[in-house]
């Protein structure tokens, strides 16, 4: 007879809250489409065309954004006007609704775009995209990353190791993992992104995603889109495995919070014009948008108000009710699923990461399956923002949790506090700067376009996301300039609700 | 957590009768109209909205087994077969209908009643257009010249898009629809998923590249209703190819298993009374199916088509999934017209 611990009870409500909310109704969905028409479906090329450009999407963006992350963290390390600023904005792009994001682009280097660049329908707009989407999320695990490596390249110097051999030798094996995780991360959410490659590429681009789309939503083709799901499935679980181990292996102990170096002025300076100028160049889209959005004052005022369409002001309120809700279920679901890893129920691991790889759309589909009197119900609606901004929160949780440090917990321990005291008086002392962080990022997951095409929802409960899109749907300049208004007030919220949150800085796993 | 969440959201007070009523993003009507029947009737009206029409009968047809709402609007008559073949509906016939306009009753078993109609058509930009010949006909456009200026909706993901398709298979038949969209492949016409990209992103008044964009015909009249300067006439137009513009009819009808039959009648009376039908053209930017309702002054810029492709909704069922795959085998997935048509039994 096991003693009731927190982390098993914290495991098995995980579990039930994963069946519920995931397994059960896609269950349902899979069910449908079992049988017949798996076998003619893979032996499609068109669908391993789709895979192929999915995965090399994917990779690409992968190895972009590492290979901008990497040098843009170790400048991170110094101290430098605007440093903390940027961290925190790194992840505003993450909660943009792909339609508003792709304006931005449009407007910039688009056909008829500010530069003068036609990118639409290349393969570059794309990765600058993706690299807009994701490099904050990498910044910040290398941000975290690197001062740990710090203690022993000075080891392997002391022990006679020229500067360029004990990086190679000492420095990337430790830091080989952090950059796993991070490519691994960027592939999760390039590889399975539904609307910017559509949207910036054209039809050519479409990912897999937008196929189960297509098959689901407007044709109930089931076994086409069950067979594309468990494709993606597949695809999603080897990569996730690989994420893990790489995470797993992230064996540095990193100090409490990483302090930044200080500059002397005249170097800061110089670091901080160049990292300006960086991060200028790559949110520029964003920037564009943030110009046309507040072009028009009006807009705004008359978005507001509403007139013809949801009030700009119930928008906002719904926005911030929705992701307060959503936050109560989410914050315990993340850290009771980060604490039940750290303690080792290893089962939950992969199960934990199973909402960043199926398909939102066969999920939805499936709670009216599994719940149709519940259907329109906020219960549902909650539950799906919860289902998809727990995993963001615990990542970013769980290597604060391996680094606490040992002895504060064995002496509490030995002094003989159980374990449930333990979490409350010395482990959740220690978490919550990383706790804040994560929950800036779950936070970020709900109050974006999430849950857009998820369930059925009420007119009265349209949110930001909603709300921008209802605009976008009528023909005239007035919506139009309505939408971009209220884009712009997005993506400031956002921003606040950031810098406000992100105190603590931890960086992701 | 359940329990927890129950108590956080349960609702404050149990409505006496609450009617639901499911339908597409685009459903509109003032909320003081609504708020009027409410008040009179009794009724307190849910509305839940599900994506664009496709998208909404399917969840209907998903949930048969136990339905999610008393009321399906907004399904058009390119889906009307498919609603009616999936026995999702109950008859009725609403003391309204000698009211409305005849032809529009496709419907001779009045599940599904006409509410409103419109056009799918071609808009082009004035601007762009200005010293520029226009396309004389549907077949014109797939010319490299014309196909380079066009963008459309993926019919397998829009219902603006899907009746483009359908016109071009009327007006250019079983074969030839196949030749012209492979034309436009060749030629470089731009696809987009949805109305919104494709008029927001791609059409080239609002900043993208493409002066010819899959729309409505109400689309211009709606440009000057919301146009910030208040313009005199719309920036775009509409072009009216013969056969290139499709009749959209949206209906409405009662979901069988509702435990509300009366509430659900009385909704559908009023949806077609005059009160909801004059509200129906500047919220929604079609037009009433209803004869005796005058038009907005703003709607002299929306045309009404002289030729417009039709397809019965019979034909509409047999061929309209196999369209949707031929079309996405030709133009997505760049096989040739003559090998998806040898592909056919």
């Amino acid at each position: 007879m096991r003693r009731l611990e927190p982390a098993r009870c914290g495991a098995w409500l995980v579990w039930v809250f994963l069946a519920l909310a995931l397994l059960y109704p896609l269950g349902r969905i899979l069910a449908l489409g079992l049988g017949e028409g798996l076998g003619p479906t893979l032996a499609n090329p068109y669908y391993w065309g789709r895979l192929a450009w999915s995965l090399a999407y994917g990779l690409g963006s992968s190895l972009l954004v590492v290979a901008l992350a990497l040098p843009l963290a170790y400048a991170f390390r110094y101290r430098f006007p605007g440093r903390d600023l940027w961290l925190s904005l790194a992840t505003v792009p993450f909660v943009l609704p792909t339609l508003v994001v792709a304006l931005g682009f449009l407007a910039l280097v688009g056909p008829r775009g500010v530069l003068g660049v036609d990118l639409y329908g290349t393969p570059w707009i794309l990765f600058w995209a993706s690299a807009f989407y994701n490099l904050g999320l990498v910044l910040r695990m290398l941000v975290a990353v690197l001062p740990a490596l710090e203690p022993p390249l000075a080891a392997a110097r002391t022990l006679g190791a020229s500067p360029w051999r004990a990086y190679w030798r000492v420095g990337v094996p430790l830091l080989a993992p952090a950059l796993l995780a991070g490519g691994g991360l960027t592939f999760l959410y390039s590889f399975s992104s539904f609307g910017l490659p559509l949207l910036l590429g054209g039809a050519r681009y479409a990912t897999l995603e937008v196929e189960v789309y297509g098959l689901l939503a407007y044709r109930l083709a089931f076994p086409e889109a069950t067979a594309l799901i468990l494709l993606q499935l597949a695809v999603l679980a080897l990569v996730s495995l690989l994420y893990l181990g790489a995470q797993r292996r992230l064996a540095l102990s990193l100090s409490a919070a990483p302090r930044p170096k200080p500059l002397p002025p005249a170097a800061a300076w110089r670091l901080a014009a160049g990292v300006w100028l960086f991060f200028l160049a790559l949110y520029a889209p964003l920037l564009a948008l943030l110009a046309r959005a507040f072009a028009a004052p009006g807009a705004l005022a008359s978005a507001w108000t509403g007139g013809d369409f949801t009030p700009g002001a119930l928008a906002l309120a719904n926005t911030l009710r929705f992701a307060g809700l959503s936050l109560l279920v989410a914050l315990p679901l993340g850290f009771l699923y980060a604490y039940a890893v750290w303690r080792g129920e290893r089962s939950l691991d992969l199960a934990g990461l199973f909402p960043l790889m199926v398909s939102p759309v066969a999920v939805g589909l499936g709670y009216l399956l599994a719940y149709p009197s519940l259907s329109g119900s906020l219960l549902i609606l909650i539950g799906a923002y919860a289902l998809l901004s727990y995993p963001l929160l615990a990542r970013a949780l769980l290597p604060a949790f391996r680094a606490m440090p040992k002895g504060v917990l064995e002496a509490a321990r030995v002094l003989g506090a159980g374990p449930w005291r333990r979490l409350l008086r010395v482990e959740w002392p220690l978490l919550r700067p990383a706790l804040l962080s994560g929950t800036a990022l779950a936070l970020a997951a709900v109050v974006g376009e999430f849950g857009a095409t998820l369930v059925l929802r009420r007119p009265e409960w349209a949110t930001l996301a909603l709300a921008i899109y209802e605009r976008l749907g009528k023909p005239g300049a007035e919506p139009f300039q309505e939408a971009l208004a209220l884009a712009g007030l997005l993506a400031l919220l956002a921003g606040g609700l950031f810098l406000l949150l992100d105190r603590g800085r931890r960086g992701l796993g | 957590m359940g329990g927890l969440l129950g108590l956080l959201m349960a609702p404050a007070l149990a409505q006496p009768t609450t009617l639901t009523v499911l339908t597409h993003e685009s459903f509109n009507l003032d909320k003081n109209l609504i708020a009027q029947f409410e008040q009179a009737s009794g009724i307190k009206l849910r509305f839940l909205k599900a994506g664009d029409a496709g998208e909404t009968l399917n969840r209907a047809i998903l949930t048969k087994a136990a339905p999610v709402a008393d009321v399906l609007y907004g399904f058009d008559n390119s889906l009307l077969s498919k609603a009616l073949a999936a026995g999702i509906l109950e008859p009725y016939r609403s003391p309204q209908l000698p009211s409305l306009r005849s032809e529009f009753v496709l419907d001779p078993t009045y599940r599904a009643l006409p509410v409103d109609f419109g056009y799918v058509a071609l808009n082009y930009d004035k601007a762009h257009f200005k010293d520029k010949a226009l396309p004389q006909t549907l077949a014109d456009l797939a010319r490299p010249e014309f196909a380079k200026l066009l963008v459309v909706e993926n019919p397998a993901t829009s219902s603006p898009g899907l009746a483009f398709l359908l016109a071009t298979v009327a007006t250019l038949g079983e074969d030839g629809y196949l030749d012209f969209w492979e034309g436009l492949r060749k030629g470089g016409v731009r696809v987009e998923k949805g109305w919104s990209e494709a008029y927001y992103t791609a059409f080239s008044k609002n900043g993208g590249d493409r002066p010819l964009v899959v729309s409505y015909a109400t689309s211009p009249a709606a440009e000057l209703f919301y146009s910030e300067k208040k313009l005199t006439e719309p920036p775009t137009g509409n072009l009216l190819l013969p056969g290139s513009s499709f009749l959209q009819v949206e209906f409405v009808g009662i979901l069988k298993g509702t435990k509300q039959p009366a509430a659900a009648r009385k909704f559908v009376d009023w949806l077609l009374s005059k009160p909801a039908q004059e509200n129906i053209p500047t919220q929604m930017w079609v037009y009433p199916t209803r004869k005796d309702v005058a038009l907005p002054e703003v709607f002299k810029w929306a045309e009404v088509p002289k030729e417009p492709a039709q397809l019965s909704p019979q034909r509409i069922a047999q061929g309209a999934e196999r369209w949707v795959r031929e079309w996405t085998e030709v133009v997505l997935q760049g096989q040739s017209a003559l090998a998806v048509r040898k592909a056919r039994r």
